[in-house]
């Protein structure tokens, strides 16, 4: 139904025309918002912020001065507990920065200039593991925030190849082989990066990306195998890509795939999400808030990941 | 059960007991020209100034006491005719009435004079067809619909949405019937054209208040639509070439005076004009649109008391969509098919019997395709149905009907099937759902006195939701999903209730009365959308264990008055509509098929009002003729699960809605006419504050619908030039010149939509664009428009 939407809505656009307008939005209220993950092997890492009003300015200071320093933040995993660290832009450990950039998604140089914070655990013995429950508190402003996920058994793809297009011999999808477990729910989400050296001598995709619909349920295929494909999401806004091999892996690309397996929380979180980045602007479907699990009001998620790697060179 | 045991005594006794003091005129009222029937003509006793009017059937009845009287026959565009008669027994008078004029589709004089005054109906219009032939036209295709929405209390909820609103109800309240069939989806093109193909529209009737208790099953409104019955005299063939579609109407007699049958065709060429502008290199070459409908009827007099009528309806719509690039390809159809088949009987005089058979059927598909994987997804509902209505005539001032309805529906909400090369993948069953509507009503239209009209009925409806069904429980963390299966027949659930209904009017002088009316209606089926628009992707619901009926209960008060000889008709009246159990998706719910659950499961229910008060003011009689009209109106609804509770406005939540139209007519070649809307804008919900989460920019929406959208104004006009009718030939004998009529008859049809070039939202979103690195990020709200001016011509003949 949703592509029948989509489909329909392009042909209103192409048919209709398209103005600005000044039309006045009433009800904006300021919330928290926590974004907190945890995977297994890693630290929790906790970002909190605040909404925006519809009409603020929307330049780089306007959304660094949302992020929330002070807050207190515990983590549980149900036999121990340990209140995370604030780690500040204007103050991390040598050799961070990099990840600290990657992490909040700006440019290095602006770390300094800027008091963005997280919050994170340096004890190892609160860091994710397969089957446990994390529970997270965050108190901020006389108010308290809680939510609680689980990080799920992993699953491995059967097999990761690369094949070319009909017509292009050096470029096409990745393909993989999944063996989905049956009579149990199984949710997923697909990132990638190319790590192939550019000519900096670095990997030229610094984080994993998500591609298009990352995120995907066991409803259709419980317990089945099957083959599916997903484009390279990396390319689509490079101006040295021709627009014939966008979406395209080349002959050659080195890849490595992280497939993560969540909670129904959690997926049902990221669907909405990216149901919400697909629809802007669709006047075909319902507002879509994305749901949370915290209480008392917050937005965003704390989400608990299992993810399995595999590295995919791109040779026929 | 007593329901039914009451109707058949009902039948048996009025069979059985005529009464003898008393005298009944009956027969059929037909135009002279084609022999079809005529509805509503009026038949007047002049000296007892009593009178009657013809049903859908083109049957009258009327008893009185004997004497010697004369009687008058008048319709809309025809001309009068008197009779005198002696009447000392009962008497059969068919009558056949002339057209008033020559001119093609002209008409003058309204033969329902007074009826804005008189009739108990109220919250009811008839339209002129041959009326709104000269009605500005969208790209030339003359629409009922369209039409209809520049009434008072009528609304569409923008251009290009499906459907209508009539005071403050959804689209799905509106029952509309095709010869009694029922039409699940009346438009074409997202609503920029209706099904309704005016060259086979014989009558449109919309009932938005008092309705009488022979319809039900939705709660907002009615419209009848009545197809023409074709020709009984000669074969004519009629038709129109426009600009995006032409229509070709045949009809002739099966057997002179006896039989006859009418076919019109329509189709749009919007495809043929894609196809030449995208050329075949284009990486969408074999994209396109285009829509066709079908009207057949066919009806034979088997004897002065029994006729039967076949009547059928057959529309598709079908976009396409290609990208070679992406091997990528979609089919989206989706149309109505209507049938019905009516047997009308006169087991007395008094006594007339129509008995119905039904199907209705509407289904959406969406399949795709790209590369190895294919997907399809289908709803729709499909009806069979049969009914049997009585209309007694015991005096002229008592009318009884009663009746019984039964419908058998199977729906279709959503089912998808999905596929690889290799691999099918488990969509589950197609859910189909099942369920019997039957119904039993009647009702009484009497004089109290000369002054005081009653309408009064009493419907009672039943539901059974049946099997074969699987109830999805979906359960929470803590409790698994659960589910509950049904066998064919097996009854899962059962509604039932009575609808009562009463209308009524007050005359308080020749020329003014107050009218009211109570309405009270349970509907069964229901119309679930996820958009801000009415789409063809809407899905039809049933009742069913969890989706209860929805109720409503309407009252109005008007105040109607004529002026000058019935050349102008005025009248307000205020409503005040209850609604329960109306049925929303949940927020951001996503349905996508019917696996391990239930549609329903999707859906929450809560209540609506609305009211308002309009105002109408007409001027029916002479050259110019048209109307303005004006609601103030305010419509809300309160859902325990949606907008945390809290009251909020409906979509189509309209404060001021005026319209003026009309039609004038310069000369026997030129008509001019012109129509006008101003509405307050459509609700929507926006978001009113961004997040960020990953690095992606999020948005929050606010309370629902509690944004506005700039008002709706539009100016069209036409203009029809009809040819002379006649050719001017010099007589061999005389030498005179003389006028003969044109075997061809044809008319030139301007229309320019949208005069003004006003930017109207269609829909208005909220975009952001550029980077906040790159310093260009900005969040923006776009408006939509579909429609700047739209010149269009068409070309109608006849012959």
């Amino acid at each position: 139904m949703t592509k029948a939407i989509i489909f329909i809505l392009t042909i209103v656009f192409i048919w209709g025309c398209t103005k600005e307008i000044d039309i006045e939005i009433p009800g904006y209220k300021e919330q928290i918002v926590i974004d907190g993950s945890i995977e297994t092997g890693m630290p929790p890492i906790v970002l909190i912020s605040k909404s925006k009003d519809i009409f603020s300015p929307t330049n780089l200071d306007a959304f660094l001065n949302g992020f929330v320093s002070g807050a207190t933040v515990i983590i549980s995993n149900g036999f121990i507990s340990d209140t995370l660290d604030e780690i500040c832009s204007d103050n991390l450990p040598p050799g961070t920065e990099e990840i600290a950039a990657n992490l909040l998604g700006i440019p290095v140089s602006e770390l300094a200039t800027n008091k963005l914070c997280a919050y994170t655990s340096f004890n190892s013995d609160i860091w994710g593991e397969v089957g446990k429950t994390y529970q997270l508190t965050v108190q901020f402003d006389g108010k308290e925030y809680q939510a609680t996920t689980e990080i799920k058994p992993t699953t491995a793809l059967d097999d990761l190849y690369w094949k070319p297009e009909d017509n292009l011999t050096n470029y096409g999808f990745s393909w993989a082989k999944l063996s989905d477990p049956a009579g149990q729910y199984d949710a997923y989400r697909w990132q990638v990066k190319r790590i192939n050296t550019g000519l900096d001598g670095q990997p030229i995709d610094p984080i994993f990306t998500p591609t298009f619909n990352p995120v995907f349920d066991d409803d259709f295929f419980d317990g089945l195998t099957f083959d599916f494909f997903y484009e390279n999401p990396m390319v689509w806004n490079d101006p040295n890509v021709p627009d014939e091999y966008k979406g395209f892996y080349a002959l050659g690309d080195t890849v490595v795939v992280k497939l993560s397996k969540m909670d129904r929380t959690t997926f049902e979180f990221l669907e909405k999400k990216y149901n919400q980045i697909y629809s802007a602007g669709n006047p075909f479907s319902t507002p879509i808030n994305i749901p949370t699990n915290f209480s008392n009001g917050a937005l965003g998620i704390w989400a608990g990941y299992s993810p399995w790697y595999d590295t995919l060179i791109c040779q026929p | 059960m007593k329901f039914i045991f009451v109707f058949f005594f009902l039948s048996l006794f009025v069979l059985s007991g005529q009464s003898q003091s008393n005298q009944t005129l009956s027969g059929y009222v037909s135009d002279a020209k084609t022999g079809e029937t005529v509805i509503g003509a009026k038949i007047t006793i002049n000296e007892l100034k009593l009178g009657t009017t013809t049903n859908n059937y083109g049957f009258y009845s009327l008893t009185a006491k004997k004497g010697s009287y004369t009687i008058t026959f008048s319709a809309a565009g025809k001309e009068s005719l008197t009779k005198s008669i002696e009447f000392t027994k009962d008497t059969t008078i068919s009558v056949e009435l002339s057209a008033q004029t020559t001119q093609l589709g002209e008409v003058t004089i309204n033969g329902k004079q007074g009826d804005n005054v008189n009739s108990a109906k109220i919250g009811q219009i008839e339209l002129e067809v041959e009326k709104i032939k000269t009605l500005p036209a969208f790209m030339g295709e003359v629409d009922v619909i369209k039409t209809i929405q520049l009434l008072p209390g009528v609304s569409s909820v923008s251009e290009g949405g499906q459907g209508f609103y009539v005071r403050g109800g959804g689209p799905d309240q509106n029952l509309v019937l095709l010869d009694e069939g029922v039409v699940y989806n009346a438009a074409h093109l997202f609503g920029f054209f209706s099904v309704f193909n005016v060259d086979a529209v014989k009558s449109v009737n919309l009932i938005k208040g008092g309705i009488p208790a022979n319809f039900g099953g939705r709660l907002s409104s009615v419209l009848e639509v009545n197809m023409n019955e074709g020709n009984y005299k000669k074969f004519k063939v009629k038709g129109g070439i426009g600009a995006i579609a032409s229509r070709l109407t045949i009809e002739g007699p099966l057997k002179k005076d006896k039989g006859s049958f009418i076919i019109s065709g329509r189709r749009t060429y919007i495809d043929l004009i894609m196809k030449a502008a995208i050329p075949d290199s284009s990486p969408f070459a074999g994209s396109g649109y285009y829509f066709y409908d079908m009207n057949l009827k066919l009806n034979y007099r088997l004897s002065e008391k029994d006729r039967i009528f076949l009547s059928g309806y057959y529309g598709k719509d079908l976009f396409f969509f290609r990208s070679k690039e992406d091997d990528f390809g979609v089919d989206m159809p989706w149309g109505n098919g209507i049938a019905a088949l009516r047997w009308n009987h006169l087991f007395s005089n008094k006594l007339f019997m129509n008995l119905t058979s039904t199907f209705s059927d509407y289904q959406f598909s969406f399949g795709s395709k790209q590369d190895e994987f294919s997907i399809s997804l289908m709803s729709g509902v499909r009806d069979v149905g049969a009914k049997v209505d009585f209309s007694y005539f015991p005096s002229t001032r008592h009318k009884l009907k009663w009746g019984l309805d039964y419908i058998y529906h199977t729906f279709n909400p959503s089912s998808v099937s999905a596929e690889t090369e290799d691999v099918v993948f488990d969509t589950g069953e197609a859910q189909k759902l099942y369920s019997h509507e039957t119904a039993a009503y009647i009702l009484d239209e009497f004089d109290l006195n000369e002054k005081i009209k009653i309408n009064a009925g009493l419907r009672y409806s039943a539901f059974a939701h049946v099997g074969p069904f699987t109830r999805y429980i979906k359960g929470d963390i803590s409790t698994p999903d659960t589910s509950n299966s049904y066998n064919k027949g097996d009854l899962i659930k059962f509604y039932n209730g009575l609808e009562p209904r009463i209308s009524g009017r007050w005359l308080l002088s020749d020329n003014s009365s107050i009218k009211a009316g109570y309405t009270y209606n349970y509907q069964y089926v229901h119309l679930t959308s996820l958009s801000a628009v009415s789409l063809p992707t809407d899905i039809w619901y049933p009742t069913t264990d969890k989706a209860k009926p929805q109720k409503g209960w309407q009252g109005s008060v008007g105040y109607f008055h004529n002026f000058m000889n019935n050349t102008y008709e005025a009248s307000v009246e205020i409503y005040y509509k209850g609604m329960k159990n109306l049925i929303e998706f949940k927020e951001g719910a996503l349905p996508g098929d019917n696996l391990n659950d239930n549609t329903d499961n999707l859906l929450v229910f809560g209540d609506g009002w609305a009211y308002g008060i309009e105002f109408f003011f007409k001027k029916a009689l002479g050259d110019f003729t048209g109307w303005v009209g004006y609601t103030w109106s305010k419509t809300e609804r309160k859902f325990p699960d949606l907008n945390n509770g809290d009251v909020f406005p409906a979509k189509y939540d309209r404060r001021h809605d005026l319209t003026v139209v009309g039609s004038y007519k310069l000369n026997d070649r030129w008509t001019f006419g012109a129509s006008f809307i101003y509405a307050t804008g459509n609700t929507l919900t926006l978001p009113t504050s961004w997040y960020v989460q990953e690095q992606a920019l999020l948005f929050n929406y606010g309370a629902r619908n509690s944004t506005r959208l700039a008002p709706y104004h539009r100016l069209d006009l036409s203009a029809t030039l009809y040819d002379k009718g006649y050719k001017t030939k010099t007589d061999p004998g005389t030498g005179e010149e003389i006028k003969v009529p044109k075997r061809v008859r044809s008319n030139w049809s301007f229309s320019v939509y949208n005069v003004y070039n006003r930017a109207n939202p269609f829909f208005v979103y909220v975009d952001n664009d550029g980077d906040f690195l790159n310093g260009d990020f900005k969040i923006s709200v776009k408006q939509v428009t579909l429609f700047p001016i739209i010149p269009s011509v068409t070309w109608n003949f006849e012959f």
